[in-house]
């Protein structure tokens, strides 16, 4: 089983701590506010009390031992700096750390970070992409290059079966269901839909007005299908 | 020969069953020229919208159906799903 440290225990740290520890993955989450530790106990495997700056204190911890370590220390960007090249000097492998600025990214890069996350930069992203595109449901990045966009079908596309539109070969990008809203007349005249779910959709299956479509492939792929 | 408000109405009904929803709106449109008192016709437009995933469009139909029937059962289902979304 894969174990994780969380280091720096404000909102991102806890809430990554929490969702690593409901994924049953065993997570160590340090910080030097005890009253912070304290909340996550009975969460994660273990919480401790600890300056993770100090080198020979994660020395001790058997710190090389984790899999990865998640550093979110908020405003303090020296600390990030500090216990990322600690950590890397002490044979961590993963170090994925949380920052707010492209200069400190690049700070945090040349000591050794091998990931960093701009989590309020990310979600801003997100969200004026689905502002700015209504039609986007949801989308998943699976890489930095590859993901899943869940969208309504493009118009250009409605009426026209997989197998015309050969989305596969012309924009490498495999749509991997059809969700469609079938109605249907009840009793009292009304109308209700049905949700129809077509799974691995074939080249016979048509797209009407209206389908949402799950598609999986290179990010500058999908947005291609999406700007159709 | 012209069609009657009636004949739109149904008509929208046959196309949303079929799936047609882009032919229901224009016949939809086409009856409101004739008629904007009938709730029928923006809850059809509103089923439409809905099927479009067009859903500020259906929820203002279903709004405008209401105000002129406020008891219209689906018309209120469909709008209270559509908010939560």
């Amino acid at each position: 089983m894969k174990q994780f440290v969380v280091i720096g225990l404000g909102r991102f740290g806890s809430s990554i701590a929490q969702a690593l520890s409901e994924k049953k993955f065993e997570v160590l989450a340090v910080d030097i506010d005890e009253d912070r530790v304290k909340e996550m106990e009975g969460i994660v495997s273990q919480a401790i009390v600890m300056d993770a700056t100090d080198e020979k204190a994660l020395r001790e911890l058997g710190i090389a031992d984790f899999d990865t370590a998640i550093v979110s220390m908020g405003e303090t960007v020296e600390d990030s700096i500090m216990i990322t090249l600690a950590l890397k000097e002490l044979g961590l492998k993963h170090v994925i750390v949380k920052t707010k600025s492209e200069i400190h990214s690049k700070i945090l890069k040349k000591v050794g970070a091998d990931r960093i996350v701009f989590p309020e930069r990310e979600m801003a992203e997100k969200l004026a992409e689905s502002l700015a595109s209504p039609k986007i449901f949801d989308f998943i990045e699976l890489s930095k290059t590859y993901g899943i966009m869940e969208m309504v079908v493009p118009k250009k596309i409605v009426n026209k079966t997989l197998g015309e539109l050969q989305l596969r070969d012309k924009y490498k990008v495999s749509v991997i269901a059809i969700r469609r809203k079938v109605p249907y007349s009840k009793t009292d005249g009304t109308t209700d839909f049905k949700d129809e779910i077509i799974v691995g959709p074939g080249g016979t299956d048509e797209l009407i007005s209206g389908d949402v479509i799950i598609m999986l492939g290179k990010n500058e792929n999908i947005e291609k299908v999406r700007k159709l | 020969m012209n069609d009657t408000f009636k004949d739109l109405i149904e008509l929208s009904d046959f196309y949303i069953l079929s799936q047609k929803f882009e032919e229901a709106i224009k016949a939809l449109k086409k009856a409101e020229r004739i008629k904007k008192t009938e709730p029928k016709l923006y809850y059809n437009f509103g089923i439409a919208y809905e099927a479009l995933n067009e859903n500020n469009d259906a929820r203002n139909a279903f709004r405008l159906a209401l105000k002129l029937d406020p008891n219209f059962k689906s018309a209120q289902e469909h709008l209270d799903r559509l908010i939560e979304e």
